[in-house]
């Protein structure tokens, strides 16, 4: 599984992202190599988890938040409350908002998302963002 | 200025008289569980319209905590996995315990911990489907989360709902939780190996789900000795 997430990172980090091929290796992640529930070390109270769910180490879960299906969550990443993961893979030291819903996204390592109330669907996304405006989106 | 004390009185006065919502907040509080119940009910539609669709049978299991809804579905999943394909999904607070158990009779399953929700509801239900290739399957089964009060509040769209209590919670068990006996098709009372030992009126107990819904089917079994499991399985018409 790490080896498919490393191409996956590999491939979004690049200036010009091969679409056709993001496509394919996250849909195949997604459906074959993320399987069951290993969700060990979670910081948080209890959030809803639908399966496949994997999380890294020290994830920081808020209140009132639905991760899953099919969603993967890197080492320190941090989930606001009332968030919505599915489809989904976010990796490292991230940071989601309040109350944000991402279907089909990619989240890259690092990125901020520091807004509230969004609804994000089909794309990666990178950048430290104040707003939602200020996030570079990758349609996908 | 009222003191920290007294203002805690007068809010606990204002609380007894409103009924935990301020009165500027009651029709919003009223307004808003109206619509989560119907917006469930609306999803639980559209699930048992996309199930029908793909020719897969569906089945609600709800029930006591430690009733016996897992070892029940190993069972008849034992039986039947090689007439069905099944997925077997499982509603607890937390761990993979049910699902794993379930697994190990060839059945493929979904773990759901709904954290501090008490039921599953029809949005979960509605999240797995839509992320599954229904062509894949004949039979889907949900266990909900153990306990006679949440999941009432939720259908889920399935074609059927069975609920099992069983002889260790006390004769007064049903009697005592009207509603899911209201909206369920089969009533099963399980653990029947240890009726004589610990003397249960099971009669009383099939009395009371009956004078609660008079077309309740009820049965009684044991996973433990297997009585009865088949005719379970043919009364879900499998
Ligand atoms: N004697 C006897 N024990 C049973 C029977 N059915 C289940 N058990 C036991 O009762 C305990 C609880 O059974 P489960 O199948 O986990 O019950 P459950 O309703 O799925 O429990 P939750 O999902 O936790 O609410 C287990 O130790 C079972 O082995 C039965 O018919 N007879
Ligand atoms: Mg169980």
């Amino acid at each position: 599984m790490k080896e498919k997430l490393e191409e996956i990172e590999e491939l979004v980090n690049e200036i010009e992202v091969d679409i056709l091929k993001l496509q394919s290796l996250f849909s195949n992640f997604l459906k074959k190599h993320l399987k069951g529930l290993i969700i060990e070390n979670y910081i948080g109270e209890y959030p809803t988890f639908m399966e496949p769910v994997i999380l890294g180490e020290k994830v920081k879960i808020g209140d009132d938040v639905l991760i899953g299906p099919y969603v993967y969550i890197g080492d320190n990443s941090e989930i606001g409350n009332y968030a919505e993961l599915s489809n989904t893979i976010i990796f490292d030291n991230v940071r989601v908002g309040t109350n944000i819903k991402l279907d089909n996204c990619i989240v890259t390592k690092n990125c901020k998302l520091n807004f509230n109330n969004s609804n994000i669907k089909n794309c990666i996304l990178k950048g430290i963002a104040n707003s939602e405006k200020e996030v570079l989106k990758i349609y996908f | 200025m009222p003191n920290k004390k007294e203002k805690v009185i007068t809010r606990i006065q204002e609380l007894e008289s409103i009924n935990l919502a301020r009165e500027e907040d009651r029709d919003l509080v009223v307004q808003t569980k109206k619509e989560v119940e119907k917006d469930n009910e609306l999803l639980a539609l559209q699930i048992n319209q996309e199930l029908r669709k793909n020719n897969i049978k569906s089945i609600d299991v709800v029930g006591a905590i430690g009733a016996g809804k897992t070892a029940i579905l190993e069972k008849i999943v034992e039986i039947i996995a090689s007439k069905y394909r099944i997925l077997v999904i499982c509603g607890d607070i937390t761990t993979r315990v049910d699902a794993d158990r379930i697994q190990s009779h060839n059945a493929e399953t979904i773990q759901i911990n709904t954290g501090r929700e008490c039921a599953l509801n029809a949005y979960h239900i509605y999240q797995i489907i839509k992320n599954k290739d229904l062509k894949n399957y004949d039979l889907i089964f949900i266990e909900n989360v153990g306990n006679l009060i949440c999941p009432s509040d939720f259908i889920l769209g399935t074609d059927k709902r069975i609920i099992i209590v069983s002889i260790t919670e006390g004769e007064w068990v049903i009697e005592k939780h009207p509603m899911l006996f209201k909206m369920s098709q089969i009533a099963v009372i399980n653990k029947i190996d240890l009726a004589k030992r610990l003397g249960t009126n099971v009669e009383k107990m099939i009395d009371d789900a009956k004078k609660i819904n008079p077309n309740i089917e009820v049965i009684t079994t044991s996973a433990k000795t297997g009585e009865n499991i088949t005719k379970l399985i043919e009364k879900l018409e499998l």
